[in-house]
């Protein structure tokens, strides 16, 4: 028997697409030439810009400035072991940065060699992608290196006329984080039966409810279920309520054709197991009353591996789905309301 | 106790649409918030505290996005409060909002609520980033195929309420919806998504923002505009799932609406009310809540939308506004009930205004509908003396 | 001064287990925690007039993963509930500010945070402006360093001042038994460490941390009938700042700090005991200068985040132990604080005071 996953690594993956509006867009096209600029707001300059003038919330306007490429360092920490976030994959430094021509700083990443390198008052320069590279984003900065001559920038403080259309309008943003979620107690039991062909509930001591899975708690009572609640509940019973689902297609979707989901009262318990797949018949096949039983998987092919802490119910891959017995259908009234 | 009256005298919102690609997040709020400002003759430096209420971040892909938007919403050196109560969270931030007010412990106070759902895919958060996702569809579906068995209505119903509400939403300028040419037939014809909801059944995916100022009895009285006054507020929740749960009329709804009523002294809210915002996000939960909100009889909630009583023009129109199946920025959605409720009472509901409307209820819910917020609002603190 | 029916107190307060690594969901961490909370005060769920709690779904990386803790409430029948995606000081300040409503007399709050799935150097790089800072990976061990620089170059701390808040947290976290990391530690061999995020050492940032925790509220005559000693609120506020540390006008200050504590009035009598919610070591100094406390107050006495930080939970530790200092050690007037966000971005205070 396959041993129980007591620990699941899950990577949330998601092509956010972030549109700019008007003052992000003016920054992030004019980036992608090559040109930082910031606004005049409330008697100063902000790069990079914001569209409302982060003291008072009025809008900031449209008074570009162009600013940098040179700046000057004013606070330093070093990242001496970046994340696949960072975008240096070497050991480098996080900075603020008062571009020439502007008033507040901006943070970006500084790329100087060695920590012993940074200081306050250290003067840097931007250093771009290859223009064909530029993309209109924060990182078409590759980062700021140690300015050759700290003289100060050319043009900085001059005013920056946009374009009356920009190029870059919106932001693809990866969002790529790790989750290593651990199974709590009643999961495992859960996967145990599961591996072991058998279906567990556990039996509230104050109202006699049933949970399918277990959950270790009653969340009516809010007491804690402890193993003496276990109980083996019958792997058949009656179809209560159905949905057939056509699949919007969206990033990991598995599905392309409609699917049904049914949820099924365990034979003579009170606990009802909800989406549930249905097998050997057509989705518009199913009926509400209609006798199942469960389908599973042969024991060597058993895999609880994808069932996490808040698949209450989950057959995972040892439940195939649930087909018909043949036994005369039940009158639909006595089970339809019976959802959960 | 330190209760005090509250007004709402201010109302925005964006156009609501599919993408909202001509604006950033700050854009999009400062839209709605700014609409909300100039209703209530004020400017950002008038408000004393923030509200933020939104859907899941992992819609957006942006954690607690109230960090990133305080000073965009001018909260800087001010309160500014997030809240998250699944689908009902927008009404949620227009009751936090308000209790900021009647608690004394504010004058003028803006709630916001939005969602920008374009920025990433709400069947992919709510699977939980894996395949085969139900989506609220899929989880509310079957709730629908139990109601219609337990009512005996007939299959038209659904239909019925997803044209009604989609002609409501033809007249108001923010709908993201504008249907004016639907027709029973057309919805009929439309692809079946979660048997048995068709697509035109079913609640569109949209950016947008709603926002509302409060303020104190003082500052309604004083507003150049006309008030709406929060007469009550509700907050019920239950647990998602156990034996013996109903959640085609649930528990939580009742009390939530119990609780309003006898706040405000109504026995008779078919009588005495005279308009309601539900959140109905796929069209059979109009005869659903009226029911749960014991307007109608249970078995009777059908007959009203059957009737046309929840039309516009009718004895008690829900949904004025169009609803939830007109706009959709989930998070905002239900402050944008509230402040459908609270136009109205306000005579500012333009072409979709039920006429001499004095007492407004408005509801959300969430999750598996069983977290509910209502408001009732009144032209006058005694809409009913 | 005589109390009213307008008064609200703290009168119960439980935590739970404080771990690297629980082997529980949020929802099994908060069951037992709520129910001793309950429990501690004589009352049964059903006496509860209003429930909210604060939690983040990016912790879990799943939405509405705050919805399946409503199964630790028992809320059947349906319950007055909220939730805030805040750390739970705030959700008491909801469950504050409920009360006076002045329909119910009794509220709990709690907080939740499974910290350990998910690693904080990634995680809340998607709390920070979505166009400027996410797409660099900027980190939150980042942006304190680089706020801890400013802090140095200032001239009012030096590292050793950073170590030596380190190893006065973690001695004073011997005696909280719920503490993580506690202990005797040289402020020479801590400056000896490697740094993390220069000038930060691995000391200087908070450890990660599973837990829960929840606190009762009463108003007026119900809190002496709950508590012999209550923890009257006779202060609360909390401020937020710009979002971008960059746009502040002075980094090394707490701008909203100093503006929560004048409104929640700290300066109407001296503070026995503070509990200072700074993940960062170097953080506290900067709070304690906002606060402007003299001499007198004992600081964070529990060991304070760097010695246990759950998130989502750590705020609301700060008041359940500074109402603990009036309930049960018979203090007269403390103060709790809280933050969230980049470098102090948002900061909540609040002052406790028990009867002469
Ligand atoms: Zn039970």
């Amino acid at each position: 028997m396959p041993d129980v996953v007591r620990e699941s690594v899950f990577n949330l993956q998601f092509p956010f697409t972030r549109s700019l509006g008007s003052t992000l867009s003016t920054f992030f096209s004019a980036l992608a030439q090559g040109q930082l600029i910031g606004v005049r707001t409330g008697g100063r300059v902000i790069a990079p810009p914001l569209e409302y003038d982060p003291d008072t919330a009025a809008d900031a306007g449209t008074d570009y400035v162009k600013v940098g490429p040179k700046g000057t360092v004013s606070s330093w920490t070093w990242v001496p072991e970046p994340t696949h976030l960072h975008t240096v994959k070497h050991p480098f430094a996080f900075a603020f940065i008062t571009l020439d021509g502007a008033d507040t700083p901006m943070i970006h990443v500084v790329d100087a060699g060695s920590e012993s390198a940074m200081a306050a008052g250290m003067r840097v320069e931007a250093k771009f992608k290859p223009t064909e590279e530029c993309a209109g984003r924060i990182d078409d900065i590759i980062a700021f290196v140690p300015a050759a001559d700290p003289s100060p920038s050319d043009g900085a403080g001059e005013p920056y006329a946009a374009p009356a259309e920009n190029a870059i309008t919106m932001l693809d943003s990866f969002c790529d984080l790790t989750y290593v979620d651990n199974t709590s107690a009643s999961t495992l039991l859960w996967m145990e039966s599961l591996l072991k062909g058998q279906i567990i509930g556990q039996v509230c001591p104050m109202c006699n409810r049933t949970y399918v899975g277990p959950r270790n708690m009653c969340c009516v009572d809010a007491i804690p279920l402890d193993e003496s609640t276990l109980v083996t509940v019958p792997d058949r019973g009656v179809v209560t309520n159905f949905t057939i689902i056509t699949p919007v297609q969206y990033p990991g979707q598995t599905e392309t054709e409609p699917f049904v989901r049914v949820s099924i009262l365990l034979e003579g318990t009170d606990a009802v197991m909800a989406q549930q797949s249905v097998l050997e018949i057509p989705a518009s096949e199913v009926r509400v009353g209609m006798h199942v039983e469960a389908v599973w998987a042969p024991e060597s092919e058993r895999d609880v591996s994808d069932i996490g802490n808040r698949g209450w119910g989950s057959g995972g891959e040892c439940i195939r789905g649930w087909r018909p017995t043949g036994q005369p259908d039940e009158p639909a009234e006595n089970f339809v309301e019976r959802m959960m | 106790m330190s209760h005090q009256p509250v007004a709402v005298v201010g109302i925005g919102q964006t156009h609501h649409k599919k993408s909202r690609a001509d604006v950033s997040i700050a854009g999009l709020v400062r839209e709605a918030a700014l609409r909300a400002l100039e209703d209530a003759n004020m400017d950002w430096s008038d408000i004393d505290a923030v509200v933020l209420g939104k859907a899941p971040d992992l819609f957006e892909g942006v954690m607690k996005p109230e960090m990133y938007l305080a000073d965009a919403l001018g909260a800087v050196n001010k309160p500014m409060f997030r809240v998250h109560t699944a689908g009902s969270v927008g009404g949620s931030t227009g009751i936090v909002g308000s209790h900021l007010v009647s608690s004394g412990r504010h004058k003028r106070v803006l709630s916001i609520a939005f969602e920008k759902q374009s920025e990433g895919n709400a069947q992919f958060a709510l699977g939980g980033g894996k395949g085969a996702s139900i989506g609220a569809g899929g989880a509310f579906a079957p709730f629908i195929r139990a109601y219609i068995r337990r009512s005996g209505a007939p299959e038209d119903i659904g239909w019925q309420v997803a044209v009604k509400d989609r002609l409501n939403g033809a007249k108001n300028p923010y709908a993201h919806l504008k249907l004016a040419d639907i027709t029973i037939e057309k919805v009929k014809e439309s692809p079946m998504m979660w048997d048995p909801l068709h697509f035109l059944e079913s609640c569109p995916s949209s950016d947008g923002a709603c926002a509302v100022v409060f303020t104190d009895e003082q500052g309604g009285k004083a507003a150049s505009k006309p008030p709406a006054w929060v007469l009550a507020t509700a907050m019920k929740s239950e647990p998602s799932t156990f034996a013996g749960r109903d959640p085609v009329s649930p528990a939580a709804a009742h009390a939530c609406s119990d609780e309003i009523y006898r706040a405000i002294g109504v026995t008779n809210p078919r009588e005495q009310i005279d308009c309601a915002e539900l959140y109905v996000p796929f069209s059979w939960y109009e005869p659903m809540w009226l029911e749960a909100h014991d307007i109608a009889a249970p078995g009777d909630g059908w007959r009203m939308t059957a009737e046309g009583a929840t039309a516009l023009d009718g004895s008690f129109p829900v949904n004025m506004s169009g609803g939830v199946l007109s706009s959709n920025p989930i998070g905002a959605s239900g402050l944008l009930r509230f402040a459908e409720a609270a136009l109205q009472v306000r005579g500012m509901a333009g072409e979709h205004q039920v006429g001499g409307a004095k007492l407004a209820l408005a509801q959300a819910y969430g999750a598996n509908a069983q977290f509910y917020a209502m408001w009732a609002v009144g032209s006058s603190l005694d809409p009913l003396g | 001064m005589a109390r009213t029916e307008n008064d609200i107190a703290i009168v119960g307060f439980a935590q739970g287990e404080m771990e690297r690594r629980s082997q529980k969901t949020e929802t099994e961490m908060m069951l037992p925690v709520v129910a001793e909370a309950i429990a501690s005060v004589g009352l049964t769920k059903s006496d509860i007039g209003f429930t909210v709690s604060g939690s983040c779904d990016y912790l879990s990386g799943q939405a509405f993963s705050f919805v399946s803790n409503v199964d630790a409430y028992g809320a059947w029948p349906p319950i007055n509930e909220s939730h805030v995606e805040m750390d739970g000081a705030w959700a008491l300040y909801e469950a504050f500010v409920r009360l006076m409503q002045g329909d119910i007399d009794t509220a709990l709050a709690a907080g939740v945070g499974k910290n350990s799935n998910s690693d904080a150097s990634t995680l809340y790089t998607i709390e920070m402006d979505p166009y400027y800072l996410t797409p660099l990976g900027a980190d939150p061990w980042s942006l304190a360093a680089l706020q801890a620089r400013a802090l140095l170059d200032s001239g009012r701390a030096t590292e050793r001042d950073f170590a030596e808040v380190v190893a006065r947290n973690r001695a004073s976290a011997k005696s909280n038994p719920k503490a993580q990391v506690a202990g005797d530690f040289d402020v020479d061999e801590l400056l000896a460490a490697d740094y993390v995020r220069n000038p930060l050492r691995r000391h200087d940032l908070p450890p990660t941390t599973d837990g829960c925790a929840a606190i009762i509220l009463a108003r007026g005559k119900k809190a002496y009938e709950l508590c012999e000693r209550p923890a009257w609120i006779t202060g609360f506020d909390h401020r937020i700042e710009a979002h971008l540390p960059t746009m502040r006008a002075d980094i090394t200050r707490s701008v909203s700090t100093a503006l929560a504590a004048a409104g929640a009035g700290v300066k109407n009598g001296p503070i026995d005991v503070a509990e200072i919610y700074a993940p960062f070591s170097f953080q506290e100094l900067i709070i304690r200068d906002a606060l402007d406390l003299d001499a007198s107050t004992e600081i964070n006495p529990s060991g304070g985040a760097l010695a246990t930080n759950p998130v989502m939970v750590s705020g609301l530790i700060r008041m359940g132990e500074a109402a603990n200092q009036i309930i049960k050690n018979g203090k007269r007037r403390t103060l709790a604080h809280a933050t969230s966000g980049p470098c102090l971005q948002q900061n909540l205070v609040a002052v406790l005071e028990g009867d002469e």
